[in-house]
């Protein structure tokens, strides 16, 4: 690593001549292929997506070289998917990248990394991704309290050996360490530094012209932190921040409240079979109503509350879940 | 002269104290704690809001932590003036028409005790309406609930002065034509201190807009737009008991209200919710004992 750091300050110069870009030894070289890199961003929105292959895009410009981006964003206020493409060398035509033919890939949000990960060159590329995860609202569309949550259960382990190599930093905890959680990004243009040849200098200077000026300082410790993440990971140091913790799932639904009827009082009116939001109560023959799923009921209150004959209460009482983890995380 | 004696409020009511125990008092409400479950099942239709009201109202008894030993429901006639028989409380159920003013002298004699007042839009505003107006004038510390189902529901059907355009009623055949009372501004006009109306659909509202309600020091006008699924539904088509209450969401029946030119002014928008007045106007039974604390000090003095 230390002599491809040599390497790349030594070719700053040959990239303002508009040479040929020129990677760490043993990875993607743009000199034997006349193809443009390509760098995809991806991430939720308020993230700074936009904000990484902007820098990426002004270096580029800086050198001269041809850079084409295209991007998706606008989705931030619900949380959706950003994404951006980098695409830059001696000449580029199309400005979006082909599936398969990203050669790093920056994820700011786990989920969206692995989401996006077929879009990495299969034998070379790299993918670089926060473990920051950012659970959508819908992806537990299950009231019950403890249900599990639709959302990623792989760990880096899991992506090990599915690209040619990845990285996972807990880049939003080392920023907010280092002073700012936004900075996330910025150290992950720390990481991506290490792929590709620019000098840090040309890094630097684009950075600080970028960001808040206020957080200048912040923005470029934390890339120089991403830089030796990357470094110290690929030396085989220990390194900082990559703590990934698996997200609790519970292994059952746990009931925390038990519904309890007053039959005598039920006059079968079917307010709280119609207004039940899991559609769990029925009537039954005698026309009393009936928890027909237990399994569904969330303890939402809304039967209790609208039947006009108090024929439903339900029982706070817990039903404490069996998974200690759940217990723990309910508590 | 000198032996009347005009009793005095014991203490200041204690009715803040939920401001530090509020979130517990929402959670650990029992209803059964204020019901008189001997008088179970109750006499009420399937499906009636006034159920749905009472719990409401119940429940922001308990949030308020009034001592049910310090409070009097008075209540008039109808579906309505019934409800209040379920209360486990001091219940007073009089004549028709006239909750208001059993209330009112109530208040006066006991200004100890929290009044809270049920009564139907029939009850309120027909042949009740002249002492809604001159309580809600007088400004006296009673909290009134008018279950407003838009008719006469315990007298099997007739048509009352919320009744919307084109309604049936037994006394309405070919679909009513007489403009409604908007009742809570009738209220508000009359000079109530508080005023709000809510849907039963909305039960958390409701309860915090009753506890409002009950701890402002006043007249608190509270209209509640309950369903009287039995009666004014089936002779209208107006849907099942639970599409009735969903309905109440859509706008509150709007298109009754559009066809009825007179009623404009009177219900621009079909229906809005929420706190309307809440004012500062001096409360009758403290202006009362002031001016009886004057006039024995001053006959003391002699
Ligand atoms: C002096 C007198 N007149 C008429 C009646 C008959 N009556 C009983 S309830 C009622 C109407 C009640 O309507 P409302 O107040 O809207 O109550 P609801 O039943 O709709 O809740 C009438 C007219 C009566 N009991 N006493
Ligand atoms: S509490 Fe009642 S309304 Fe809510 S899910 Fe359970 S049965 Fe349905
Ligand atoms: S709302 Fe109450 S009375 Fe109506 S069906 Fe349900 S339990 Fe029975
Ligand atoms: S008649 Fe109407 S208001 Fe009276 S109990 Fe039946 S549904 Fe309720
Ligand atoms: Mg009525």
């Amino acid at each position: 690593m230390a002599k491809a750091k040599k390497n790349k300050s030594s070719r700053k110069v040959d990239l303002a001549n508009r040479m040929p870009l020129k990677l760490n030894p043993g990875r993607l070289d743009p000199e034997t292929s006349d193809e443009a890199i390509n760098v995809l961003i991806v991430g939720v929105g308020g993230q700074g997506v936009i904000m990484v292959s902007k820098v990426l895009a002004q270096i580029c410009q800086n050198l001269g070289l041809q850079v084409k981006q295209s991007e998706v964003h606008g989705m931030a206020k619900r949380g959706g998917v950003v994404f951006s493409h980098v695409r830059f060398g001696k000449t580029v035509w199309s400005p979006t990248i082909p599936m398969g033919k990203a050669d790093v890939l920056i994820a700011l949000e786990w989920a969206e990394g692995l989401r996006w990960m077929n879009y990495l060159r299969p034998a070379t590329g790299i993918f670089i991704t926060d473990t920051k995860r950012i659970v959508p609202p819908f992806a537990c569309r299950s009231r019950i309290l403890g249900a599990d949550i639709g959302y990623s259960k792989n760990t880096p382990d899991d992506v090990i050996g599915k690209v040619a190599e990845a990285f996972a930093i807990d880049a939003t905890d080392m920023a907010a360490k280092a002073g700012n959680e936004l900075a996330a990004n910025t150290l992950l243009l720390g990481a991506l530094s290490t792929t590709l040849t620019f000098s840090n200098e040309v890094w630097r200077e684009v950075i600080a012209q970028m960001v808040p000026p206020k957080t200048i300082e912040v923005n470029l410790k934390v890339f120089d932190q991403g830089q030796k993440w990357i470094e110290g990971s690929r030396k085989g140091e220990p390194v900082e921040g990559s703590a990934f913790v698996p997200l609790v799932q519970p292994e059952e639904y746990p009931m925390r409240t038990t519904l309890s009827i007053t039959e005598e009082w039920c006059k079968g009116c079917d307010i709280c079979i119609k207004m039940c939001p899991e559609r769990c109560l029925t009537l039954n023959k005698d026309q009393v109503v009936e928890l027909a799923d237990p399994e569904k009921c969330t303890g939402c209150h809304i039967c209790e509350w609208l039947c006009p004959d108090f024929a439903i209460s339900l029982n706070p009482a817990l039903n404490p879940p069996s998974n200690p983890k759940v217990q723990e995380a309910v508590a | 002269m000198n032996k009347h004696v005009i009793p005095q409020a014991e203490e200041p009511l204690k009715q803040n104290n939920h401001q530090d125990n509020h979130l517990e008092n929402i959670r650990d409400f029992e209803i059964q704690d204020y019901l008189r479950l001997d008088l179970f099942p109750h006499f009420m239709c399937p499906g009636c809001g006034h159920g749905i009201a009472l719990r409401a109202l119940l429940w922001a008894i308990h949030i308020q932590g009034i001592d049910k030993n310090k409070l009097a429901i008075v209540s008039g006639i109808g579906c309505s003036g019934r409800v209040g028989t379920y209360i486990d409380a001091n219940t007073y159920h009089t004549t028709h028409g006239r909750p208001l003013a059993f209330a009112t002298g109530l208040k006066m004699a006991r200004p100890d005790l929290h009044v809270v007042v049920i009564t139907g839009d029939g009850d309120c505003l027909a042949i009740g309406g002249n002492h809604l107006i001159h309580a809600a004038r007088r400004n006296l510390d009673i909290t009134c609930i008018m279950l407003n189902n838009e008719i006469y529901g315990m007298t099997g059907g007739q048509v009352s002065p919320t009744t919307p355009h084109d309604r049936f009623t037994t006394t309405t055949p070919a679909g009513n034509i007489e403009p409604v009372f908007d009742a809570s501004r009738l209220a508000e006009a009359a000079g109530a201190g508080f005023v709000g109306r809510e849907v039963t659909i909305h039960v958390p509202r409701l309860r915090d807009l009753i506890s409002e309600g009950l701890d402002y020091k006043g007249f608190s006008f509270i209209e509640v737009m309950s369903d009287c699924t039995e009666i004014n539904g089936r002779k209208n088509d107006l849907g099942s008991s639970s599409e009735m209450v969903l309905g109440q969401t859509r706008n509150m029946r709007p298109n009754e209200y559009d066809n009825n030119v007179v009623d404009h002014p009177f219900r621009p928008n079909s229906l809005n919710t929420g706190v309307f007045v809440k004012s500062d106007r001096p409360e009758y039974g403290a202006s009362y004992r002031d001016m009886v604390d004057g006039i024995q000090k001053k006959q003391k003095g002699h």
